[in-house]
């Protein structure tokens, strides 16, 4: 079954990096928002199965977006991909509830090592 | 859209400057101990004889200090940081250094920032672009200068600048430095030409 991901990136850029690292026989739905606060709408929909989120965005960031969701009860796998790669990033983020970090420029074999330990890839 | 790079390749460059001053963040964080919070670089592409006014606008009308390190390879230009005495002290306390800085400190911090920011910015553009490039020593260009005194636009051969700011907060403080990364007029053809290639990588 074809899995829900969502790109969060205020770079159509970076949106299209992560794209094109995804497999690409992966059976999956694909939407993008550009800034936190679209990102937690199309989430508040509930369509939401995996969430790739970049932490330095505009009208909320990554962390913001982490709060909320947390809040919310965190209903769905978020991986945040993410340029600032100074490890307190990562632990932060992990530690509100992302199950991995992901440096910037996204390496495809590091991500789809990532989405098979998380048994979202098989 | 930057002056002289399509809608695109000012995408793309945008978030290799982001990619880039992310790698900035980590080394400052590195030495300063400290988590870094990093705002989106602005960039632009303006034209250099707006460069002075351009400064006025970063700043203030405020005394400035500011330094330089050129770079070459698949493309070449200079980089110069432009940041306050605030700003400049600031920085020199998150480097261990304490007190009232003598010239030689000042000087050493000004390199260092240029170093760091110049290197990770341009550096990081450079290897997502898959281009070499060398940097020559960093240099100081002065300290109190009148912002408008940074860069005389009548003593470089260049039309046109890339500008980046930079934001970083730090605890409880924020600080400020600029970067003005200038290419000779024929410098920015080839980024755009590196720059499409990149982009044709993500099309394929």
């Amino acid at each position: 079954m074809s899995v829900s991901v969502l790109i969060v990136d205020d770079s159509p850029i970076a949106r299209k990096m992560l794209r094109r690292a995804l497999p690409p026989d992966w059976d999956i739905t694909i939407q993008e928002a550009s800034d936190g606060a679209q990102a937690i709408d199309i989430y508040r929909k509930g369509s939401v199965e995996l969430m790739f989120l970049d932490l330095t965005m505009p009208n909320i960031d990554g962390y913001g977006v982490l709060e909320v969701l947390q809040a919310e009860g965190l209903n769905c796998i978020v991986i945040v991909v993410s340029a600032d790669v100074q490890p307190q990033a990562r632990e932060r983020v992990l530690a509100m509830g992302a199950i991995a970090f992901i440096p910037k420029p996204v390496n495809p074999e590091g991500l789809q090592e990532v989405l098979r330990q998380y048994g979202i890839l098989v | 859209m930057i002056n002289g790079l399509n809608e695109d390749q000012s995408a793309a460059l945008q978030e290799l400057a982001n990619i880039g001053m992310g790698q900035a963040g980590n080394s400052l964080a590195l030495i300063w101990k400290e988590f870094v919070h990093l705002s989106i670089p602005r960039i632009a592409m303006v034209d250099a004889s707006r460069l002075p006014d351009l400064i006025l606008s970063f700043v203030g009308d405020t005394a400035v200090s500011a330094s330089r390190q050129a770079f070459h390879g698949g493309f070449r230009g200079e980089v110069l940081v432009v940041v306050t005495a605030r700003d400049r002290n600031g920085l020199a306390q998150l480097m261990g250094y304490e007190g009232q800085l003598d010239a030689a400190e000042r000087e050493e911090v000004l390199l260092d920032i240029v170093n760091i920011l110049g290197g990770a910015c341009v550096g990081g553009i450079a290897q997502q672009v898959s281009a070499e490039i060398g940097f020559s020593a960093p240099s100081l260009i002065g300290e109190d200068l009148d912002p408008l005194d940074v860069i005389n636009p009548e003593q470089l051969a260049i039309d046109t600048a890339l500008s980046l700011e930079v934001c970083f907060q730090v605890e409880n403080r924020s600080l400020t430095a600029h970067l003005v990364i200038l290419l000779p007029n024929n410098e920015v053809g080839a980024l755009a030409d590196l720059l499409d290639q990149f982009l044709c990588t993500l099309e394929a």
